[in-house]
């Protein structure tokens, strides 16, 4: 029943022309037109290091921490910006005359970012905080295990900066390096193109919800059919969820393939990263239109509507109409775009981009399968519950 | 013959509409069970409730001797259903649609194969195997619905409308085909609101109007109860009021209507009539255009049970 029920559901979303126009031509034809409308910029949009100012307070003087990586990140030629350390009355007039992107003023152990306006360099300097943050915490943790150690061991007289130093130097190599992407192979314009990879896999909510659909009696006549049929309702429910997702990926493969080999776009050396996060991205979409086919009770037209502008909704949160309303979310309400699987997409992509490290890539690729296992469970419960009062 | 559905104190609730009103029915096994009733009578209500598709306020549905639930699959199983919308996939074969219904019901495949061309040779769709449900007729579309919901060879099978917009030729053509499925031993549940199919093919009839019954039996039971045995048509131009009066005295004259050139007779008898009725035409030398003698029609019975006519 499952292959059966899971080959009719590719051969009748195959068929489906206005599906496949959507979610297969529609973004290659996205692609088309960014590299018609883009490339000639490209050669004079990468990505330049950039002004900032720290605030020479005692608190940052002793922060070694902070100290070291920013003094790291401004200097070599892989430098991410030049930095100025100045009063905070100078940093704010620096800031003022438009001749600093941010500065950073450290109240606490952890600085206040301070920026004027929002741009790619002011969220290359917040995503910088966020990573040095992280590696705070992780170095934390570490110090304060080693320290239990220490005592349980029966070493009473500890010497905190020794274990500090020590586990620096031991975690030497795998510290996290910021380095300036400008000069490498990535391509600001990537970016461009992993927003449309993006975009492309929440797209294939339109694909989950069109086949679960299918299966719904009170969505049309074959739901109803299909409703009174010796098949379990999970049985077809999943088959079409599967079908929905293996197409769901052969559009985002004929996607990146038509991106890598016909438009030439350079994906750097991470390309198998972005194939995996594409391939989790469209799990997401697809769980996220059977989600929504499955627990909002309206017509196929209003589905179709409310996946669309949710959609929207969250690419536009995510930053994919422009980084500022990301940042000011990121900033102000950060739990939207942790929740947000758009956001968990271009996060993704935004990571393989500008860091080095993959612990930021691949949490997001487990928030992708968190948040697709939650809609796919809520919508067989749901679907399974269902008993309709009319149809 | 042993019950092969039993409903009981059936009722379903639209907010404050009673859709079903307290039904209690039996549909008996190898029998063409016929529900007829106007437009939003309840007989497609009723049938989405029996097959557990709307939840129902009050009563009892047993198919088989079980009673009927959403996962009851072994009953499942032994059903066929033909729903008045059409129910195929645009984007398969009328070979295609069919194999796919039908293996929702059949897992081996050489037996599917087997029921598939079964079932397209049944609805008369031998030519059109390769085609898509847009390239078929209403009629051819509505053989295909029929051959998707009876493929897998059910032992029960509803039909709901099935010949809604169907040409003639299309409409004899399903009749004849469930005539078939009856005679290889098939029980039916035909839903319509055209009394002359009812008339064709069904053995028994529940007459449905606002959610009651309010009337069951046989054919032969039914027309009974319209307490008039035969109808007399005349087509006959500009008929004086006088005439209509004195044919209205006539013995055994139930009721006479003259409307649009057409003088309608209800005979409480049904001996003699047209031979009377001849002779005085004849007399007052009244010419008509065509006469023509009917046994009461389901819509009489219907007429005399509601005081309007099933179409109405």
């Amino acid at each position: 029943m499952f292959f059966h029920n899971l080959k009719y559901t590719l051969k009748t979303i195959f068929k489906n022309k206005l599906l496949i126009f959507w979610t297969f031509a529609f973004p290659i034809i996205l692609g088309l037109f960014f590299n018609m409308a883009f490339s000639d910029i490209e050669s004079d949009e990468k990505l330049k290091v950039f002004d900032i100012a720290v605030v020479n307070n005692e608190n940052f003087k002793n922060n070694t921490l902070y100290k070291e990586i920013i003094e790291e990140l401004s200097s070599g030629k892989d430098k991410v910006f030049n930095v100025k350390y100045t009063s905070l009355e100078d940093s704010e007039n620096l800031l003022k005359d438009d001749k600093i992107e941010g500065y950073l003023n450290f109240k606490s152990d952890t600085p206040n970012i301070i920026v004027k306006k929002s741009g790619i360099n002011q969220t290359i300097l917040k995503s910088v905080i966020e990573e040095i943050e992280i590696r705070k915490n992780v170095l934390n943790d570490v110090v304060e295990k080693q320290v239990k150690i220490e005592i349980e061991s029966g070493n009473y007289d500890i010497n905190t900066e020794e274990i500090v130093n020590n586990i620096l130097i031991r975690i030497d190599d795998e510290v996290v390096k910021f380095n300036n992407k400008s000069n490498s192979n990535l391509s600001y314009m990537t970016i461009e193109y992993y927003t449309l990879i993006a975009m492309a896999c929440m797209y294939s909510a339109m694909i989950g919800l069109t086949a679960i659909n299918q299966s719904l009696p009170n969505m049309g006549s074959i739901g109803k059919r299909s409703s009174i049929t010796p098949t379990k309702k999970s049985v077809i429910v999943l088959s079409k969820a599967i079908g929905s997702y293996i197409i769901s990926t052969l559009g985002i493969a004929l996607l990146i393939l038509f991106l890598k080999f016909l438009l030439k776009i350079d994906f750097g050396s991470k390309m198998l990263y972005v194939v995996i996060l594409a391939l989790t991205g469209s799990l997401a979409g697809t769980s996220m239109g059977i989600l929504i086919s499955s627990i909002i009770k309206a017509k196929e037209g209003t589905k179709v509507g409310i996946t669309i502008a949710v959609s929207m909704f969250l690419s536009v949160l995510s930053g994919m109409m422009g980084v500022t309303l990301k940042y000011v979310i990121d900033k102000n309400v950060p739990i939207v775009n942790l929740i947000n699987p758009n956001n968990m997409i271009t996060d993704g992509f935004y990571t393989l981009y500008y860091y080095d490290t993959l612990n930021r890539y691949w949490m997001n690729i487990a928030s992708l399968i968190i948040f697709s296992f939650i809609c796919l469970l809520i919508s067989l419960i749901s679907i399974r519950r269902d008993k309709y009062d009319s149809i | 013959m042993k019950n092969i559905v039993e409903v009981k104190n059936l009722t379903k609730e639209y907010k404050e509409l009673k859709a079903i009103d307290n039904l209690s029915f039996e549909i008996k096994e190898g029998e063409i069970l016929g529900l007829l009733g106007p437009n939003g009578s309840g007989k497609s209500t009723t049938i989405n409730s029996i097959l557990s598709l709307l939840t129902i306020n009050n009563g009892t549905i047993k198919i088989f001797g079980k009673a009927m639930k959403p996962s009851a699959y072994d009953i499942k199983k032994k059903i066929g259903v033909v729903f008045q919308d059409v129910a195929v996939f645009d984007e398969l074969t009328v070979e295609e649609n069919i194999d796919y219904f039908c293996g929702l019901y059949i897992e081996d495949k050489k037996i599917r194969k087997e029921y598939v061309q079964d079932a397209i040779k049944l609805v008369g769709l031998e030519n059109f195997k390769k085609f898509y449900p847009k390239q078929l007729s209403g009629g051819l579309l509505r053989r295909l619905n029929i051959a998707c919901g009876i493929a897998h060879k059910p032992k029960l099978i509803f039909l709901d409308e099935p010949t809604v917009a169907v040409d003639p030729q299309s409409r004899n053509n399903i009749l004849e085909g469930i005539k078939k499925l009856r005679d290889n031993g098939a029980t039916i549940c035909y839903t319509t609101h055209y009394m002359e199919e009812v008339e064709i093919i069904c053995d028994r009839v529940i007459i449905l109007d606002k959610g009651k019954i309010l009337a069951s039996g046989t054919l032969d039971e039914l027309k009974k109860l319209a307490n008039i045995e035969e109808k007399v048509t005349i087509e006959i131009k500009d008929l004086n009021e006088k005439y209509v009066n004195e044919i209205l005295s006539f013995k055994n004259v139930d009721s006479v209507v003259y409307n649009n050139n057409d003088l309608i007779i209800s005979y409480k008898k049904g001996k003699d009539n047209l031979t009377e009725i001849i002779e005085y035409l004849k007399s007052k030398k009244l010419k008509y255009d065509n006469i023509f003698s009917q046994r009461p029609t389901l819509n009489d019975v219907f007429l005399e049970l509601t005081g309007k006519e099933l179409r109405d």
